[in-house]
């Protein structure tokens, strides 16, 4: 038995005899009080308080457990971890841990080049691997998710029918467990599960269609007929472009970009981005007004329409036999990562949905009323009352899921553990493996590690806050 | 034409102040349904898959019910699997497979299990019925078939335990604290307001090691103590209840104390009761992070397995059994069902907790 465990025992007998005898001298039960006196028995060092100090006691007896508790589980934590990172060995008792001064920092930091962790010392090795993943996953994950949770909140804030049980539906993910998120996504993810035999049903259905003669003429009529309907409603006359309509313009226009491949005419890729680029763009635009934004969507029907001529649809949707793809082991795909910033922005976008949603719901209805007077267009609604308004909130949110993500493990430990190779393989787990899963743990360099990560966690609050700081006093 | 447009995108209201059904609104609505496909259609998709027989799971069977192919008992032969043959006259008669399935399989009829044909193989179908296969959740679960090692009872307990008791301890100490910072004026209140602030920055996964080493000076490693223990002040918790302590009246803690009430009497009769309604929010809230939590529980309870939680015993589970996918999703069913329940019926509570802290 331990010297801490043996004055935790001590502490609770003094608490239960000691109390009981001092309750038992200084009041009276009778016996069908013995539920009172279970109560006052729990609160006793709060009762011994005021009977000792008086009332100003009180309060610190109320704050000791709850202080106690954080002073020996988060404070002490905290400094010994500059501790246990300056002592070497593999003894868990703390005054067997020899002192080594900075050697497991300078082990972590024997890098001919910093940003190739190959060059590294092994220790070094798998710290900046692990630490340029994350940084890779934040800063991919954070813009992402903090986009979509305003975009659910914005929708799920509309006058829509049903709206609890939407916002509820979001929200649920982020009540499952880690382990039953990722058997979830495993047996989805699988090589034969569900959603590689859906994409080879599409694609075979899809197949089939442009096998069928007079698909080309079909689809081009089909296309063409939604297109102008599509423009149309855009353009209605006299009024400026509708953008609800634009934007299913502009993905229709994405699509066409991407399908004709104009980029093929210069032997280069990337059609498909080369579309999105000029959809987010022609979006841009006409979210501006004005004639420009006429005269752009125009330009874009008229090049849609020129596109639409020269793309041959049966070769385009023939994309031949589908191939099973085993999402989440192959390796130097990316897949495995993709599917990693999916699941996280999954199970925790609907936490950050509901604190963007609560802050959506604080910014007064009349300031839209008056918007509404001067017939102020949607976007620009959105723009000039909402994004400003709701700022503070995306604010927190940036930070709360910045610190959230880039402490990234369970899903990625269960999901694919760190593979295929080391593509996924995070600093926590890093952290996690070289102090409790190493058949020698190297509690000093995992330490070492904790403490550097810490560093990188509080420069990116104080970025951040400084930021936003600078923002608000504009 | 466009009286037929005006039908159909009318909304409620009058002529005035209603607003048509417009493409804002068409693109919400299936934003919310591509909502669904992805939220709800994995978890129901995971549910349906977990009641399908072990064929069916092994050979991936996208279809919605739970079919499994009919088995009888042939005399001289044993138990075979039923087919359906299809001869060139569109005549079906139930066959079972004499030998193994080549493009032109040997089979032989029930009747008469003696004469064996041999038949193209894509002229056969499997016959089969709609059966709930309720040997994926009740093997692990009585420990049949060859599932010893899932210890069910055991997590289960140990998952209950952790997550009740955390709670109760929790509720405890954080309600004295935010009493304490709420309703009294002492030296150093803002010293400890700060001090609770800054845990908030100090997240868990960077004094892992650390907290090891304090936990197992404590003699708590290894057992669920340790996992009790360390989480049991949340600065969270005292926030959300502080906040909620501060909307009480003093006069009514004024007039306890001229009945000669003590301050922990006080405490318990007075505040408790009167902020039950955070109380509540901030039990849901504990008990969610108790039941999900994966790794702490990790570092401490791995080496014993009569420790683990339900969320070990089910990672465990997964990794020494990796094909076993219908035992897997049945016990994966098993887990999420509690906190599913929990949160159909406090939903309210929770969302509207969550909104109003701003924490987690």
């Amino acid at each position: 038995m331990t010297l801490a465990s043996s004055l935790m025992l001590g502490l609770l007998l003094a608490w239960i005899g000691g109390g009981a005898i001092w309750l038992l001298t200084t009041r009276r039960y009778r016996v069908t009080q013995t539920g009172r006196f279970a109560m006052d028995l729990l609160g006793f060092p709060v009762e011994l308080a005021q009977s000792l100090f008086g009332r100003g006691g009180v309060p610190y007896a109320l704050l000791l457990p709850n202080m106690l508790i954080f002073g020996l589980f988060t404070f002490s934590p905290m400094i010994l971890n500059f501790y246990v990172s300056f002592t070497g060995g593999s003894s868990i008792i703390l005054f067997d841990r020899p002192w080594i001064g900075l050697e497991k920092y300078a082990e972590i930091f024997t890098c001919e080049d910093y940003l190739v962790p190959k060059t590294c010392s092994n220790a070094g090795y798998n710290f900046f691997t692990g630490l340029y993943n994350t940084l890779w996953f934040v800063a991919i994950q954070v813009p992402i998710m903090c986009g979509v949770a305003l975009l659910t909140a914005l929708v799920v804030n509309r006058n829509i029918k049903g709206r609890g049980f939407w916002r509820a539906m979001f929200f649920y993910p982020v009540m499952l467990s880690p382990v039953v998120i990722a058997n979830i996504w495993n047996w989805v993810l699988n090589r034969k599960g569900v959603l590689n035999s859906t994409l080879g049903e599409l694609q075979g259905g899809l197949n089939a269609l442009a096998g069928l003669t007079g698909f080309d003429m079909m689809a081009t009529i089909l296309l063409a007929v939604i297109l102008i309907v599509v423009t149309e409603r855009a353009l209605r006359s006299g009024q400026e472009p509708s953008l609800a309509w634009t934007t299913v313009f502009a993905v229709i226009f994405a699509l066409l970009v991407t399908w004709a491949n104009p980029m093929s005419l210069i032997e280069m890729g990337g059609s498909f981005w080369l579309g999105c680029v000029l959809a987010l763009g022609l979006l841009w635009v006409v979210a501006q007004g004005g004639r420009t934004a006429r005269i752009t969507l125009l330009v874009a029907a008229a090049l849609s329409a020129v596109m639409l001529l020269s793309i041959q649809f049966s070769t385009v949707f023939d994309m031949g036999r589908y191939r099973p793809n085993n999402w989440l082991v192959t390796p130097n795909t990316g897949w495995p990562f993709f599917w990693l910033v999916f699941v996280f922005c999954w199970s925790h976008m609907g936490f950050y949905m509901l604190i963007l949603l609560a802050g959506l719901q604080a910014i007064p209805r009349d300031l839209y009323e008056a918007a509404k007077m001067d017939s102020t267009k949607p976007f620009r609604a959105f723009r000039k009352i909402t994004l400003p308004l709701v700022m503070p909130t995306l604010t927190v949110v940036i930070v709360l899921s910045l610190i959230r993500s880039f402490q990234i493990f369970d899903e990625v430990y269960l999901l694919t553990g760190g593979g295929p190779g080391r593509e996924t393989y995070m600093i926590v787990q890093n952290i996690y493996e070289v102090a409790f899963t190493n058949s020698q743990p190297d509690y000093g360099e995992a330490a070492a590690g904790s403490v550097l990560m810490a560093v990188i966690i509080a420069v990116f609050t104080f970025f951040q806050l400084w930021i936003t700081r600078r923002q608000s006093e504009l | 034409m466009s009286r037929i447009g005006t039908f159909l995108t009318r909304t409620k209201g009058n002529r005035d102040t209603a607003d048509r059904f417009g493409m804002q609104d068409f693109l919400a609505y299936s934003y919310l349904l591509f909502g669904v496909l992805i939220v709800l259609v994995p978890v129901a998709w995971t549910f349906f898959t977990s009641i399908k027989p072990e064929r069916a799971v092994d050979n991936f069977d996208t279809r919605l019910l739970p079919y499994a192919q009919v088995e009888t008992d042939i005399p001289g032969v044993g138990e075979k699997p039923v087919w359906i043959y299809t001869d060139e006259t569109g005549t079906e008669t139930l066959v079972y497979k004499a030998g193994p399935t080549r493009s032109v399989t040997d089979v032989a009829t029930l009747d008469n299990p003696d004469e064996v044909f041999g038949v193209p193989r894509d002229t056969l179908e499997p016959q089969e019925v709609v059966r709930i296969a309720t040997e994926n959740y009740l093997d692990p679960l009585l420990k049949r078939n060859g599932q010893e090692n899932f210890n069910f009872p055991t997590y289960l307990y140990n998952s209950v335990f952790v997550t009740v008791v955390a709670t109760l301890i929790t509720l405890l100490i954080n309600a004295m604290a935010a009493f304490a910072l709420s309703k009294y004026r002492f030296r150093g209140r803002l010293t400890f307001t700060i001090l609770i602030v800054a845990t908030l920055l100090i997240p868990s996964s960077i004094i892992l090691v650390s907290l090891f080493f304090v936990v197992w000076s404590f003699g708590i490693f290894g057992s669920l103590w340790g996992v009790i223990i360390p989480a049991a002040a949340t600065p969270t918790g005292v926030f959300l209840l502080r906040q909620y302590m501060l909307t009480i009246p003093d006069e009514l803690l004024e007039a306890a104390r001229m009945d000669a009430a003590s301050e922990w009497r006080i405490f318990w009769r007075i505040v408790l009761p009167l902020s039950l309604p955070a109380l509540s929010v901030l039990a849901i809230l504990s008990v969610i992070w108790r039941w999900n939590d994966f790794l702490w529980p990790l570092i401490v309870l791995i080496s014993d397995p009569n420790a683990h939680t339900l969320q070990l015993g089910l990672t465990q589970f997964a990794g020494e059994f990796n094909t076993d996918f219908h035992y897997i999703l049945a016990m994966t069913v098993v887990t999420l069902l509690p906190i599913t329940l929990v949160f159909v019926w406090l939903q309210r509570f929770i969302t509207t907790g969550i909104a109003t802290t701003g924490l987690k």
